[in-house]
């Protein structure tokens, strides 16, 4: 299978360097050189305003988020509630848990038929 | 404005979007005043401790001859479908390990599968950056194969991840490598919401897994190659609700803790984490000790949890399969060390819906289940 990373980064401050450029223009280039051409300026100009715009709106979020923060309990409030979500929840998989116990769960380990003759599983044997 | 001042106010906005984030991680921190383990070992709980004999591998399912990429089983008991680089998805009766289904797929690169709510259908996904969803009840073709029912269409990038919405039976989440995250509607083949994408606060990078909160299923939470995972309210597609930063690699996976307050994540940087979805709070990081030979790190490719919470089962790309006791953030058994365990990586990995039962699936083409065999005490 080909590989899953097929990552696109986008840097915060890698747009708008060179983008709209040709390859002969570039910064400190002395005012004689040949003017940009305008569809690559005009390409460079949008560029940019699109990504200052996606900046705001980072900005904003952040801002909103810093502000949520002020009222924010610390994350021991947060822990007591995982603890506290746990206890009386039956869990079959664990060695010690509170009741009731269901007879399903243990399911896989009882005589089971299956079309290739008879299978069964037992409690405390090997198999797979 | 000319260039030059547009790219002035770009180099400024762009180091104050730095330094609000520096505030932000700095804020968070302060914030931090304990983890989970810190708090449960201060109210003196303990490690669980498991015999050797008590988590046991009670089925090897046997059929696919490729590797197992993904797995999900139906909400009533025992049937799970499972999707391979052989091109097929088979759906097994995980009780008898017979196979009750077996589908040849029109793209063999599948990366993901899903059973509906009701159990008579299933989707999958991969490098067709289509989601096809299949009838089981169909009468098959000449070929004697199911064919498709539906193609949901849109996506500009593989889709990495799919899930029905719980109490929804014609609604479907997916998770892209076009960065985005969608809502379908599965009767009509209707995009109804895109997350990311051209929208701000979206995922800058491939979207690899989704998780539905089962206890709001108008809530989900995606998990991307961006190192973070976003939280989604499936009626405000315009922006994510929350971003959740702290893990240093891929996010590979992204599953709601039961009381669906809490959401665990699996990554790259070879960490498990579990945050808060409300205030943001990364609570817990699980993470092995590393030995000092600089070995490579084993990412973490999947992880599920028990149906209480307490236990967290995480699959490894070294074949380690951890059981981490979620409290103290200890492993307390290594599946992968188990007879009969996998002999390849872990895949994908997901609890029956009554918790009694584990599916791992694998790169050695195998599925197991596995389940509690030994004395179990009830109080």
């Amino acid at each position: 299978m080909t590989t899953r990373r097929m990552r696109r980064e986008e840097e915060v401050g890698a747009m708008g360097t060179t983008e709209g450029r040709s390859r002969e223009e570039g910064e400190g280039r002395p005012p004689s050189r040949l003017p940009i051409p305008r569809t690559g300026d005009f390409l460079g100009k949008h560029r940019l305003s699109a990504a200052i715009n996606r900046l705001d709106q980072e900005i904003h979020s952040l801002q909103e988020e810093l502000d949520k923060l002020d009222s924010t309990e610390p994350s021991s409030a947060a822990c007591k509630e995982v603890l506290v979500s746990m206890e009386g929840i039956p869990d079959a998989l664990l060695p010690v848990t509170r009741g009731p116990e269901i007879a399903a769960w243990n399911r896989w380990f009882e005589r089971v038929r299956s079309s290739h003759g008879h299978k069964w599983w037992q409690k405390g044997s090997d198999f797979s | 404005m000319s260039v030059a001042e547009l790219k002035e106010r770009h180099i400024a906005a762009t180091a104050n979007v730095n330094a609000l984030r520096e505030r932000l991680k700095q804020r968070r921190q302060e914030l931090l005043d304990t983890d989970v383990a810190g708090y449960a070992k201060s109210h003196g709980k303990t490690a669980i401790g498991f015999g050797s004999t008590d988590l046991v591998c009670c089925r090897t399912l046997q059929g696919h001859t490729g590797k197992v990429y993904s797995l999900d089983w139906t909400p009533e008991r025992n049937r799970i479908v499972s999707a391979s680089q052989d091109g097929r998805l088979i759906v097994w009766n995980a009780l008898t390990s017979q196979k009750t289904h077996a589908i040849k797929l029109h793209c063999a690169w599948v990366m993901t599968c899903a059973f509906a709510p009701n159990g008579q259908s299933v989707a999958c996904g991969g490098l067709d950056s289509a989601c096809s969803i299949f009838n089981l009840n169909s009468q098959v073709d000449r070929d004697g194969n199911i064919p498709i029912s539906r193609v949901l269409t849109g996506h500009k990038g593989y889709v990495s991840s799919c899930q029905f919405v719980p109490d929804q039976e014609t609604r479907l989440i997916t998770g892209s490598g076009d960065q985005t995250c969608v809502l379908w509607d599965v009767t009509t083949g209707q995009r109804i919401s895109v997350f990311g994408g051209e929208f701000p606060s979206g995922h800058t990078a491939d979207v690899f897994s989704v998780s539905i909160n089962s206890s709001n299923s108008n809530m989900f939470v995606s998990g991307s190659c961006d190192a973070t995972a976003r939280l989604w309210d499936t009626r405000i597609a315009s922006r994510a609700v929350r971003t959740y930063h702290g893990h240093e690699g891929d996010v590979n996976a992204v599953k709601f803790f039961p009381d669906g307050q809490r959401f665990g994540t699996g990554s790259d940087d070879g960490t498990c984490r579990l945050f808060d979805m409300r205030t943001g709070h990364q609570l817990q990081i699980y993470s092995q000790q590393l030995d000092n030979n600089d070995n490579e790190v084993p990412t973490v490719t999947s992880i599920a949890f028990s149906i209480s919470g307490r236990l967290l089962f995480a699959g490894y790309s070294n074949g380690n399969c951890y059981v981490w006791d979620t409290l103290v953030a200890e492993v307390v058994l290594n599946l992968g060390a188990l007879q009969n365990s996998h002999e390849g990586r872990i895949s994908c990995l997901g609890l029956s819906a009554d918790g009694s039962a584990l599916c791992t699936g694998s790169w050695d083409k195998n599925l197991k289940i596995w389940a509690f065999g030994g004395h179990r005490r009830v109080i």
